[in-house]
């Protein structure tokens, strides 16, 4: 078959092109406006439901990124044969076939050898060559050791209770109907996040309309300047405050949705003494206290009476309570007195904001959406990096979560929504589909996370495998795809016996001798290997490690199908879907090339590409007469036609969406709404945790393994503190990294429109310091300063006096301060934050692998810099 | 008719959307930026406010722009109250960017291009728009005005903060807003009369 081409621009051309944007992970609709063949503009796609026609700096920007100078051009390969951080490695410009036929070598040497000593690092930003990557050519070659390096900005323990709460992959909340938004270090729709540019828009709606935000965050940033209330909290204690609040509302003002927890979640779940479900000794399934019977029973039998939700009974001879009763008890100690100690928030504010929080959610209203009645939950609990980035990441996320729960404020109108949890599929084809259910516990599972895929390499999943005949750390915890730990562990030999080493690192898009921690974690982690390093930029990470770098191409300049068919970057709440092309607006400019063009070239060259295109299948859920066959070499377009046909009928094809961009159709209500239509239930508490804390520390005792730490391996919410915390003589204050709508991490400091944007402004290239803190220190507004960090690093730059701090608290925006010699722009701008954080074992949360991104630090005014 | 602006200071989270958006509508130079943000803080810790407040030309209806210029290369057009600049006219003395409270103009001095290095492609494609030695400013995208769109600014606002309208049209909606939702101008004791208003950030 002859798929269709891009067409070459053409002189006299005056074209509009519908494609997506790639400046963050969240694949907002553009149009570039194309003349003769140059790229002149970029607007919003007003027919794309990601973002409405409205784009934020970053996604207006992009054209400077396809256009700036510093692009790495042509195959480079290193003549130095140092490596090293701040080494030049000499570049030698090459061909490409020269360059891939030295990689194919390397990597047809790794394949005969031990194929797992084919590392992978990606990035989020560009989702879709990166599931490519992960789900078709890693797999296809025999490779698990994938990772993504900006794993440390990524979800990590919330994308665990996305899935198991909300059958997704992460949520955003429903303020078309909420009227009380707690955001816990997040910034949805105030500058950050999910669906930003299309949650924007709804979420100042929602403020017009009077909906209550209120802010916990230790800066006052984005989200903070617009709130109603800016709570600021001393970082790393989110799930203590969260604790307090569900402690008020169960405990104290009773303010909770008792019909959502017995029917929706595992409330009336009995449990016995020691933390399990109580079980029917013949099914083995959970069991409830069946009020009419007087008796234990299995939660799923025909004839259940009246079930308890609360209390204590005899079942098979011991004390059971319910997992609700658990909850209460497990919270009492919370008061909001305890919780100030540990927050610094004022326990007559923690009191006020349960109560409006628990007020908010009117517990008895219903409301009528395409006439269905559903209950009305006007009242949502979100949360992201500035709660969970710690070491105590899966207690906190989970105490927050439960706030939603609680008050039946989860998956209906007015609570927190899993972002595309359930879809019915294009009218005309039923496709793509999936939708959660019960598993043989009742708990909700998960219809498709990723991809095509229940689980998805998600973090939390699989659990450890039962056998305590296991050689070492390494599998007892979950490896997600989202972490950046891969790193710390290669470089942890003796907790981590790995038996393959990384031969070659296959690294693309990232930058992860910045983005991950700081740069010796992983340059030591990948010092021996092969580096082959496909960027835009010769970045920190090619010039200290690359052996090649091939150039990438932009997302102005490539092809991908389906850009927002991982689930995430769905807006949630009523409205359409929308699924787009992502297309080149200009051709590659030099010698770029595609990525997952060259994937499948590298897949013939090593003869993989039968069981690629089989993987191809299922990352698309291509069906017979589109999926691939075998034993056929397809082109990146032919691949990306077929997936299109596949979804959306023969007539939407590849240039159809060549031609409209974008294809919609309406939700409906039970695919947003969807909990009071489904029988699995949220899990409240979490067994399966609490049996890999149990497995991980008696595993780690046997072996003698150090710095393995299972105490926050709780099944319920509670608080521990994280490593920021531990007291040390002479560091007074606490670090933190905060995000600005302006930048994505640390990739777009080279662009000079947004690079503007931070000189123009006050805070984002100084380190902010709280102005009583400051004074008391001798340090002036503007001063040189220098933060060193009591694990080891130092950071420098100018302090920005500010009241909108906490007084305890040091915060930088995002991680800027680039030095590679590729990136001049971008040399010395900003500050690297990353520089402070280490990546090892006490640092990092083994539930969920999410690290500490605060460090205890001190500071001093420096000589002039 | 005057075109005018309401931007609500209740929507707007300081993104700098306003300011790239115009950025990418007029190809501007490194250094000129219509529209832009400014950013207050106010009060001691914990009591402590920041607020975003987006800047363009005020489009006044008593420019002391146009007052100062002495080519009237700085005009008031008759038929909708934009202020602009007839480049062609202006002889680059900058009597106006003085006069200007709002700064709100920017002089074209020398041909910068933002890597440094050269003008890329798309640098070459746009800045030949814009003539050195004048004044340049928001004409509130007379252009897409003509073609029946928005200003570049407020079509893109992802906070939907920026409407545009008729200011003398008591029922267009900019109108309605003022009057009903407390609208203000900035400065309004220079007797500038600006066409772009404010909604108050608490309301």
């Amino acid at each position: 078959m002859t798929a269709p081409e891009t067409a070459r621009p053409t002189k006299g051309e005056d074209v509009w092109i519908p494609s997506a944007c790639g400046m963050c992970y969240n694949q907002c609709g553009i149009r570039g406006h194309r003349v003769d063949d140059t790229l002149v503009k970029i607007e919003g796609n007003p027919d794309n439901p990601i973002g409405r026609g409205r784009l934020c700096a970053r996604g207006l920007a992009g054209i400077q990124l396809l256009y700036d100078p510093h692009r790495v051009d042509r195959p480079l390969r290193r003549t130095n044969p140092e490596k090293g951080i701040g080494v030049d490695p000499g570049w030698q410009e090459i061909g490409w076939d020269e360059a891939l036929d030295e990689i194919t070598a390397r990597l047809r040497a790794v394949r005969e050898k031990d194929p797992r000593g084919l590392f992978f690092s990606g990035t989020v930003i560009s989702m879709a060559p990166l599931m490519h990557a992960l789900a078709t050519f890693l797999p296809a070659f025999g490779s698990p050791s994938a990772f993504v390096s900006d794993g440390h900005h990524c979800g990590n323990a919330e994308h665990i209770l996305a899935r198991t709460l909300h059958g997704s992959v992460t949520t955003n909340p429903d303020v078309a109907h909420c009227d009380y938004l707690i955001l816990f270090g997040c910034q949805a729709g105030l500058g950050t996040y999910y669906a930003l540019t299309t949650m924007a828009q709804d979420v100042a709606d929602a403020r017009a309309r009077g909906m209550k935000l209120v802010v916990v965050d230790p800066y006052l940033g984005s989200a903070a300047e617009k709130a109603d209330e800016w709570v600021p909290i001393k970082p790393g204690s989110d799930g203590a405050l969260a604790c307090a609040i569900l402690h008020l509302l169960l405990n104290e003002y009773r303010l909770f949705d008792p019909d959502y927890l017995r029917e929706h979640a595992d409330g009336p779940y009995l449990l016995t003494a020691d933390g399990w479900y109580a079980r029917d000794p013949e099914t083995g399934k959970p069991l409830v206290w069946d009020l009419d019977a007087g008796a234990a029973r299995a939660f799923d039998v025909p004839d259940l009476g009246a079930v308890a939700l609360e209390g204590t009974y005899r079942v098979n001879g011991g004390s059971c309570r319910t997992v609700f009763q658990a909850l209460r008890d497990q919270v009492a100690k919370w008061t909001p007195e305890a919780a100030e100690a540990v927050t610094t928030i004022p326990a007559d504010t923690i009191r006020r904001i349960a109560r409006e929080f628990g007020e908010a959610a009117s517990l008895r209203s219903t409301i009528e959406i395409d006439g269905r009645e559903l209950p009305l939950r006007p009242a949502a609990a979100l949360y992201f990096k500035g709660a969970h980035g710690h070491d105590n990441a899966w207690p906190t996320s989970l105490a927050i979560e439960l706030l939603n729960e609680v008050v039946g404020a989860s998956n209906v109108p007015g609570g927190l929504l899993g972002t595309a949890p359930v879809c019915f599929g294009h009218p005309e084809t039923g496709f793509p589909r999936w939708q959660p259910g019960p598993d043989a516990d009742g708990l909700l599972e998960a219809g498709a996370l990723m991809y095509n895929d229940p689980y998805g390499r998600m973090p939390g999943w699989p659990p450890p495998p039962e056998s305590a005949e296991l050689p070492n750390l390494r599998d007892l915890i979950g490896w997600p795809i989202t972490t950046c730990f891969t790193p710390a562990a290669l470089n942890d030999r003796e907790n981590f016996s790995f038996d393959h080493r990384p031969e070659v690192l296959l690294n693309y898009g990232s930058n992860l001798l910045m983005s991950a921690a700081r740069p010796e974690v992983c340059f030591e982690a990948f010092e021996d290997a092969y580096v082959v390093c496909v960027n835009l930029y010769s970045d920190e990470t090619a010039e200290a490690l690359a052996d090649i770098v091939l150039p990438d191409t932009c997302y102005l300049e490539r092809l991908d199908p389906l850009p927002n068919f991982t689930r995430h970057h769905h807006p949630v709440g009523l409205g359409d879907w929308g699924h787009a092309i992502r297309q080149p607006i200009v051709p590659p400019l030099h010698e770029r090339r595609h990525f997952s063009e060259v994937l499948l070239e590298l897949a013939e060259r090593l003869d993989i590409t039968e069981t690629m295109n089989l993987l191809t299948n299922n990352l698309y859920g291509l069906v017979p007469p589109h999926a691939l066959e075998p034993d056929v070499h397809y082109s990146w377009t032919e691949i990306s036609d077929r997936a299109y046909k596949c979804w959306f009928g023969d007539e939407h094809g590849l240039a159809w969406f060549e031609e409209n961009g974008v294809i919609t159709w309406p939700k409906q209500v039970e695919e947003v709404f969807w909990k009071p239509f489904t029988h699995g239930r949220a899990p409240l508490y979490n067994e399966w945790v609490k049996r890999s804390g149990e497995q991980i520390e008696k595993i780690a005792r046997e072996r003698n393994m150090k710095d393995v730490d299972t105490s926050g391996f709780f099944p319920l919410p509670d608080w521990k503190p994280c490593r920021a915390w531990r007291p040390r003589e002479g560091y007074d204050l606490q670090a933190i990294y905060y995000r600005v709508p302006w930048h994505t991490f640390s990739m777009t400091y080279e662009n000079p429109w947004l690079d503007e944007i931070s000189r123009g402004e006050a805070y984002s290239y100084f380190i902010c310091i709280n102005a009583a803190t400051a004074r008391k220190k001798g340090i002036a507004d503007g001063d040189p300063i220098v933060v060193e960090g009591a694990d080891g690093g130092s950071i420098e730059g100018r302090a920005r006096l500010t009241e909108g701090v906490h007084p305890e608290v040091l915060a930088v925006a995002n991680n800027g301060g680039h030095w590679a010699k590729g990136m001049p722009f971008a040399r010395g701008k900003g500050v690297f934050f990353n520089q402070l954080l280490p990546m090892d074992l006490p640092h990092t949360d083994l539930v969920s692998l999410s690290m500490d991104c605060d460090a205890r630090v001190r500071v001093r005014r420096a000589e002039e810099i | 008719m005057r075109l005018g602006m309401v931007i609500d200071l209740k929507r707007c989270i300081g993104c700098y959307g306003c300011q790239i958006a115009c950025k990418a509508e007029k190809g501007t130079r490194p250094g000129t930026t219509y529209a832009r943000v400014v950013k207050r803080e106010w009060g001691e810790y914990p009591n402590v406010k920041k607020l975003s407040i987006p800047v363009l030309c005020m489009h006044c209806g008593e420019p002391p722009c146009v007052d100062v210029c002495p080519t009237g290369a700085s005009q008031k057009r008759d038929q909708d109250g934009i202020v602009f600049v007839e480049g062609d006219v202006c002889v680059g003395c900058r009597a106006c960017v003085m006069a200007c409270p709002y700064g709100a103009r920017y002089f074209q001095d020398e041909s910068r291009d933002y890597f440094g290095g050269g003008e890329n492609a798309y640098e070459e494609s746009v800045y030949g728009a814009h003539e050195r030695g004048v004044v340049e400013k928001c004409d509130l995208c007379r252009p897409r005005l003509a073609q029946g769109q928005e200003p570049a600014c407020s079509a893109n606002c992802m906070c939907k903060a920026r409407t545009f309208g008729d200011l003398d049209d008591l029922d267009s909606e900019v109108s309605r807003l003022i009057r009903e939702e407390g609208g203000f101008q900035l400065n309004p004791e220079l007797g500038t009369d600006p066409s772009v208003w404010y909604l108050p950030p608490e309301r």
